[in-house]
Order: C-alpha cells, then structure tokens, then sequence
C-alpha cells in the first residue's frame, strides 16, 4: 500500500521569497526549506526491486522483475481471458516485465498454443483497457505463451508441465522462477497444489534464499473456503506444499488505486490521522452495491450469497485498511498484522446480536437501470424455495481504544439501484448548535466518503451558510476524483497486483491469519441464519436500496444510510 | 525591425492558434475578443461552466456534476513564432485527456503595434478514464502586443486556476538573456524545454544547471531517450550481466543527422507541416544527454579530450571505477530519421575480467538487442521501435511536478563534455 508515489494535487505553492542566486553547477542542490521537526523517512524493506542495477533510478520502470514463468492453471476459463490477459499485456505494453517473461497456460480443453494465444488475444480486444491489442507488442509478447493440456488428476501431464517448464528456463533465461495462477474452483486447489508438490514444482523458501534456483510463488483466487473449517482445510492444505511465504491470496480491492490511497491519504497527511478515532467518528458505513443479479453464475451463488462472496473477504479487507493501526514500516508482513488486529478485535455475536444487527435479504423481481430483472428465485439453477441472501446489512463493533462505541455499518447486495462501493465516515456533530432555529431540520453531519468505484476519489462535505439574508445552512461538498487530478491512468487492480507477486511483494495479498479470522467473525452469523435465530429473510425489490429492516437497523440508533 | 512586419507576424501567429477552436474536444463555441482586458477574460473564465449546466437528473448524487473540471496543472505556453504556434496547437490537440486544465498561450510582440491584449478561449472535454465521465478544460490563446508584451507575468497570474502545479513549455530555442523569459519561468514550478531545438547546446545546458528552481526542469530530448535508456538497464537486471557494469571501457552512441541532400533542400521542405518535426538545431542534445546519463550513474568523470566536437563526432576518454573508458559520439547521415535519434548503442568490456558486449541497434521500425559474452551470442529479442510524438513526450512530462535527479545528473555531465570537447575545438 506504499506505492502511491504522486504528490497531493493542491501542493501548497509557497510563493514569493527570494530566488536564490545562481551558483556553480556543481554546487549541491538549493538547500531543504526549514522545516522543524520534519518527518524522518522510513525506508521500508517490502519492496524487493531488482536491486543493485545503478542505470534503473528514475526510469519509468522503478522495479522490474526477474524473468518468470506464470503458469494458469485452468487457463481456459473466464478470468484468464477477462482479467489475466489484458493486465499482462497492459503490463507488457508499459515495459513493466522483463522480455523473458514466459506464459503457460494449462487446462483439460485440448488447444495448440496458437489456438491458446488468440483465446488470450481475444481477452485483450475486448476487455483491456487499452485495446486493440498493437499489433509489436502482442508479437514479442505472443512468442512467449504455451500450452499444456492436461487433466488435473494425471500424475503424466504434471510431468509434462515440469518439463516444460525445465525447457523454457534453458530457453528463455526464466532462472527457475515459477507463478502457479489459480485460475479454477476452491475445490480443486487442494488437488492441484499437491499436484505441483508431487512434481518437484514447488520450490522451497529455503532454496529460494540460497540463489541456487528460482522462487516459486502460488496466487490464490478467493472463495478462500466457504467457512471456517474448510478455510482451515484449504490452508492446510496449501501449505503442506508451499510456505506462507509463497502463498499470495489475490483480494482485487485490496489492488485499487482509492484503497491504497487510502493508507496514504491516513498516513501521508497530517490532517485525518488525529481525527481517526471514536472521539471524532461518529459512525462508518462500507457498501458494496452491484447493480448485476446473479447472472448465469444461480448455482455456484445460491451455495454462496452474499456474506461468503462480498464480506467475508471485500468488506472486511476494506475495514481492517480504513481501521488499523499506522503499521511500523510499509511491508507486508507489518501491514498485516495491523489488519489481523482489527479483524481480531471486532466482537463475536451471539445469536441475539445476530437476530438485532444483522438483516439479511433477497431480490425478487423490479427494475435496475431500466431493465426488468426476474427475481433471485427465478433464475435459472437458483432453487425455487432458496432463501440464500443476496443482500446483507450488520453492524460491527470494533473493541480497541480506537474504535469502541464506533458502529461500523456494512452492506452488500445485488441488483440494487447503484453500482458503488465506498467507506462513509460520519463525524460527530458540533457540541453546540450554535445555529439551530426552532422547526429547522438538524444540520446535515460532516461526511467523509471514500469512493472505491466508480469515481474514484475523496468527498469532504460540511455545512455552509446559503447566500442571502437570514442564516440558512446546507451542506456542500468538497470533491477530489482520482479521473480529473492526475491526468494518467490508474492501472487494473490486476496488473498492480500480478506484479507485485512477481517481485515478491505480499502487502496487497491476504495471509491465512486474516482469512480464518474472517470466518471467525461471520461464523455466528452463519449458525444464527441456518438455525432460524438470526431473523428472517427479507424480500426487496431489484433496483431498490434494499430491504425496509437495513433502513430500521439504523434508524433505530438514529442514523440513516447513505444514498451515494 | 518595422512594425508593420511585426503586425503581420503577429497575425500570422494568431491564425495559427485559432486552430483551437477546431480542435474535437471543443464543446462550446470559442470566445474571441479583440481588444480586451484581464479582467473580462478572468470574467468569461468564471462563467464558463457555470454556462455548462450541470444535469438536473435525480439521479445525479451528491458528487454531482456529470463533467469534472480537470484538476491537474497550469501550463503556460509560449510562442515566439508562426512554426511554433502550429506545432502547439498540433502537439497540445494530441494530449487528450491529458490535458492541463487550463492552458495559457502566449504569443508576445514587443514590437508589435494594435491592440495591446487580445484574447481567444476555447473550452474542451474528453471522455475521463472510467464510465465515461467527462473530463474538462481550457485553452486561453492571448496575444500581447506592444510595451504590455513585457509585463506578462501580470497579465497571466490572475489567469492561473489558484493551487494547482503550474508548468511552464517553452518550444523553441529561449531566450535565456531575455527577462521575459525569467518572469514567467519564475511564475511556474516547472520548466519544460526540448535541448534539442538550443542554437547553443553548450550555453542552454549550462544555463539549465544553473537554474536555480522550486521545482524541476522537463526536457523532451531526454524524454525521448527513455525507451533507450529503459532497454540499456534492462541488460544489467540479470545479475550475471550487472557484474560487467563496473568493467566497462567502452561505450559508442551513433545518432541520425540530416543527410547533407535534405539540408540543402531544407527551405522547401519546411513548407510541409509534418516535416517541422525534422528542424532540429542540436540533434546531439539527445545523444550527449544518454552519454551524460551512463556516465553519471556509473561515476565516470572527464579525463581526457581524444577528438573534439567536430560534424557531430567527438572522442572522450572518461575514468570508470576499474578502467578507462572511452566515449565515442559517431552521427550518422539520415533521411529517414528525426535528427537526434539514436541509431546504436554499444557498450563494451574487454580485459580482464572478460569480454562482453551489450547492443540496442535500430533496423527498420525494429530496435535489435543482443548481448554478447566471452564468445556466447545472444540475440535476446526485437523491439518494435518506440517513436513517442511530441504529444507523448509532453504528455508523459506534465504528469510529474517533481525535480528529475537523474536527468539534472545527465545534464551536468553532458555540459562537461560539451564543454571539454569545445575547448579543445578551440584550442586546436
């Protein structure tokens, strides 16, 4: 979360004060502004570069990673044509990996490499953000994509992939270095992790330290388990091959530009950190809201809903980030366990606490963007009778000295009327209404609102005095959007994060503590649910902001949801 | 020079520049004033999008306006002539939505007679990065004739958008005696300048040294060696490679010139605009400024002068940490390409801690690598040739309002070779 390098836009423009004269070109650069009590710098070690090359200072490309191959297994399916493809070539086409990079993709269909490159060619014509694919970049690129077919139980086909892979480091100079992509169901990574073991492909952290070959790293697509016991057995599992170490668990919010912004807009600023606290914070609210319905996927989501598939991992990771503590030094293993404290922190519910702050809710039929959308129960492989969640609201408390007596107020749904995912603080009101007049509504609060998507940006509003005689107040707001400051691109969560696993760098990845503690919080919820004391499922329309209870699970504690 | 050819000049210029308002992204129609003050045009600024009114659509949020102003930097643009007034519009058209967000030309005649101040403002949008957002700026073209052409920074302050970065691109060879030219690079936070359009490389780089700035200095002819530079460290990422670096003795830059046939047809060929790209005062800035940046990533210093500056080729011998190493700057007559381009790098070790040789050549519209070590050929790959326009090259400069280390190191060093090799010129 260390690598938002751009300074603030609105950079204090000290003005006037003497030019100092000219000197000698050799003279050292103009002397540092007097700055009393300046911030000493902490160089944090997490960012392994390809050090110790003197030419790559300030290039464009600050860390280039050692030459690789990664490896997709299950590489015909969705993600590696919708995402994988198109943050490789983006990466590719920003020069951001080493011309050894080597791709292999690995699945039951029966492709050439041919056949193979242009499914991924296709991914990048329509998914990418800069497409087309060009034409010289897909070439040199394209000379570097294979195919091995093979069915995940066959012990020959895993040899087949080793001793590709053997080749392709005599070939193409890869030095031994291996990305194993999960790109397939949570049930068959068990399988295919020890798979990878069984054929020596797996590396060890021990040879790994001593140079005498390359790393090998494993990246992980959530679904981690489906709760706790099976989140423990997948770990388990993949760690009886591979060390933590080499376990890079792929949250893609953790990758967006606003959520790493989000540590240094804490962090970088001296503004926020001192108000961050439950003497300031009112409350804070983290909605994840899709516009889409379950589409296509009714079978897999209707053993899911929605507290598996947005709150155990999106919702959670948003909150450990916006709450942890400042860590010691920006690198993996520091941040995360600033992130696991929180997690550990948050307070267990029973089932009567489950019954009053969490709402649970399906969609059935209405209109979302003008579109009629059928209703949960009637899509297709969805059971008629299901009474799967496919929205959520609860309350958390978070039981530190920062955070106690702050409520944190989650949502997540599908077909709601916005597609938004943001972090809301509310502030405390001022202690005194100086400016109330009797029948005059109360002041709208300070907002702070963190827009992950879309509209990236950073919304302050406050209360300021309407025009004109009388003292009429209403808020406005202060607006920063990441799409009209900066005047480049922000990257795919992807493409940060693909590269960030090759050269080593685990801060934006989950680590298994995180994980089984997730499940720990939601655990009571999920017994509650199934046994019947948690509440009942309720029914809302599609393209409405859910369910009437979420509106009373605050209203109750005087609050209300925002309607971003 | 009289003022009636200042007039027609000056006038020639602003044609050029009216070309904003055929730009795509224009979504109103131009305001044109002639004879008009500061204040109006701070006035029609104000109104600008607030005469653009924000959608009153329900479903409009909080957050607002469905476009978003730009909120990224100031960039002061100046031009001396009718050549730059073109390539400004062309280069500043192509930034798309990485655009400043709000542009200030100049075209400024002290000897100009007429109206002292008129003023040419387009408004544009581009499509923002995600759900089609638009994003906004503008393009305030003014014309200052006269004894006001002096006094620009108080014409351009109150102009500014108020705390963002501003930026100042000067195309063209400065003026760096001129005060003008001290007044408003003193307005920005950053200087932007192409080394290679200096008549005097020598002069202009050691007036760029000396510059004595908040902010930091964008030079395009270094930005366009940095697919070069990019591709030259990309050899000594692998560490069996990085352990020559120290070893190097010998390191040879060969870079296009114009072909002796096309100079002479220089005067015609400048009618065409797309060959303005092709004046090139100084086609060693880039080359000398690559030279500059090896050299002092690598701490070699000046030890001796083999052969001096003469038609582009000069001889240095620098001192390296182990050896000696020499420098050898070799133009190459072109027709084909932009003088100043680089054509071939070779770096070489030889002795005893082996031999190696590490090349980019370019071939056609493909760059060639190859390495090769102790008597093993490696042709490691073919790049399809990185050519950035000028739009590019600004584009990738205005994203940064940070002083660039790296490249006033480069500077520095390519001023004393410059400056070693000239003396030398001299003496002999």
């Amino acid at each position: 979360m260390a690598k938002v390098t751009s300074r603030g836009k609105a950079r204090a423009k000290a003005r006037g004060g003497a030019a100092p004269q000219a000197g000698p070109a050799e003279a050292a650069p103009p002397p540092a502004a007097p700055q009393p009590a300046a911030p000493q710098p902490r160089r944090g070690t997490g960012l392994p570069t390809t050090g110790g090359n003197p030419l790559r200072e300030g290039l464009r490309v600050g860390r280039m990673p050692e030459p690789c191959t990664m490896v997709i297994i299950g590489a015909t399916g969705d993600l590696a044509e919708r995402k994988l493809a198109p943050a490789l070539y983006n990466l590719m086409l920003s020069g951001a990996l080493p011309p050894e990079f080597t791709v292999v993709g690995f699945a039951r269909r029966d492709l050439t490499d041919e056949a193979f490159r242009e499914l991924l060619r296709r991914g990048i014509n329509r998914h990418s953000r800069n497409r087309p694919a060009k034409p010289s970049i897909w070439g040199s690129f394209s000379r570097g994509i294979e195919y091995q077919r093979g069915e995940f139980h066959d012990d020959d086909a895993w040899a087949a992939l080793a001793r590709r892979l053997a080749r392709i480091d005599r070939d193409r100079g890869t030095a031994g270095n291996r990305l194993f992509y999960l790109a397939v169901p949570p049930a068959l990574h068990g399988e295919i992790v020890r798979q990878l073991g069984a054929a020596g492909l797996a590396g060890s952290a021990d040879a790994r330290t001593d140079g005498r070959r390359g790393w090998s790293r494993v990246i992980v697509e959530k679904p981690f388990g489906s709760d706790l016991a099976s989140a423990r057995k997948l770990n388990r599992e993949i760690r009886e091959v591979f060390d933590e170490e080499q376990i890079y668990r792929i949250d893609h919010y953790l990758g967006k530009e606003t959520v790493q912004n989000l540590s240094v807009f804490r962090f970088g600023n001296g503004l926020f950190e001192p108000i961050w606290n439950r003497r300031y914070i009112d409350s804070v609210q983290i909605t994840v809201a899709e516009t889409v319905g379950v589409e296509g996927r009714g079978e897999s989501y209707d053993q899911t809903g929605a507290l598996r598939d947005i709150v155990q991992n999106h919702a959670l990771q948003l909150m450990a980030v916006f709450a942890m503590e400042p860590p010691i030094e920006f690198k993996a293993s520091d941040l995360r366990d600033e992130k696991v404290k929180v997690l550990r922190a948050v307070k267990s519910m029973s089932p009567a606490d489950v019954a009053e702050a969490t709402v649970r809710g399906q969609y059935v039929s209405g209109w979302v963007e003008g579109d009629k959308v059928p209703a949960y129960r009637e899509e297709p492989e969805v059971a008629p009778d299901s009474e799967r969640e496919t929205y959520v609201a609860l309350r958390l408390s978070i039981e530190s000295w920062r955070w106690a007596g702050v409520p944190f107020y989650l949502r997540t749904g599908k077909a709601l009327g916005t597609r938004v995912t943001e972090i809301a603080v509310q502030f405390k009101q001022a202690p005194l209404a100086l400016f109330a007049r009797a029948g005059a509504p109360p002041m709208d609060p300070n907002i702070l609102a963190i827009r992950v998507q879309p509209d990236e940006g950073i919304l302050l509003r406050f209360g300021a005095k309407v025009p004109g005689p009388g003292l009429q107040i209403r808020g406005v707001n202060m607006d920063f959007r990441y799409g009209s400051s900066f005047a480049v691109d922000s990257p795919d969560a992807y493409e940060t994060l693909l590269l960030d696993c090759m050269v080593g760098d685990a801060s934006l990845f989950t680590r298994d503590d995180e994980v089984e503690r997730a499940w720990e919080i939601l655990e009571p919820i999920l017994d509650a649910w199934a046994s019947g004391e948690g509440g009942r499922l309720h029914l809302y329309p599609a393209g409405s902001w859910g369910p009437a209870a979420a509106d009373e699970l605050l209203e109750r504690e005087g609050r209300s949801w925002r309607r971003p | 020079m009289n003022r009636t050819a200042a007039a027609k000049r000056a006038l020639a210029v602003h044609r050029r520049l009216m070309r904003f308002g055929e730009a795509e992204s224009i979504v109103a129609e131009p305001w044109v004033e002639r004879g008009t003050t500061v204040r109006a045009i701070e006035a029609y600024l104000a109104r600008l999008w607030q005469d653009q009114p924000a959608d009153d659509d329900a479903t409009v949020t909080e957050t607002g306006r469905h476009h978003a102003r730009a909120s990224v930097l100031n960039l002061i643009v100046t031009v001396p002539d009718e050549a730059a007034a073109e390539r400004v519009v062309e280069t500043m058209v192509g930034l798309g939505q990485r655009h400043p967000s709000r542009a200030i030309v100049l075209a400024a005649d002290p000897q100009a007679g007429g109206l002292p101040l008129s003023a040419s403002i387009t408004a544009h949008c581009h499509p923002g990065p995600e759900d089609g957002e638009r994003v906004c700026f503008e393009v305030v073209v003014l014309t200052v004739r006269g004894e006001a052409a002096e006094h620009l920074a108080g014409i351009v302050a109150p102009l500014l958008i108020h705390d963002l970065p501003t930026h100042v691109w000067w195309p063209g060879d400065p003026p760096f005696a001129d005060p003008i030219f001290d007044q408003l690079v003193e307005m920005g936070d950053r200087l932007i300048i192409d080394s290679s359009d200096f008549g005097d490389l020598l002069r202009g780089a050691r007036r760029l040294a000396n510059l004595r700035r908040r902010s930091g200095v964008g030079d395009l002819a270094w930005r366009r060696m940095g697919w070069w530079q990019e591709l030259t460290a990309e050899f000594f990422d692998a560490p069996r490679f990085r352990r020559y670096l120290p070893n190097l003795n010998r390191l040879t830059i060969r870079y296009a010139v114009p072909a002796a046939r096309s100079r002479r047809r220089g005067s015609r060929r400048r009618r065409d605009p797309a060959d303005l790209g092709m004046e090139v005062s100084s086609p060693l800035a880039g080359p000398i400024l690559y030279a500059g940046w090896i050299a002092s990533r690598l701490n070699w210093r000046r030890h001796a002068t083999r052969q001096p500056l003469k038609d582009g080729r000069l001889h240095l011998v620098l001192e390296g940490r182990y050896e000696m190493v020499d420098l050898l700057l070799e133009p190459v007559p072109s027709d084909e390409l932009r003088p100043g381009d680089l054509v071939s790098v070779r770096l070489r070790v030889f002795g005893e801690a082996g031999a190696a040789e590490f090349i980019i050549e370019r071939s056609g519209d493909e760059a060639v690598v190859a390495s090769n070590c102790d008597g093993m050929t490696a042709l490691l790959r073919r790049m399809p040739m990185e050519q950035p326009t000028e739009s590019e090259l600004l584009a990738a400069d205005i994203v940064t309002d940070e002083h660039d280390r790296v490249y006033e190191a480069s500077l520095r060093a390519a001023a004393v070779f410059l400056a070693s090799a000239r003396e030398m010129d001299a003496a002999g």
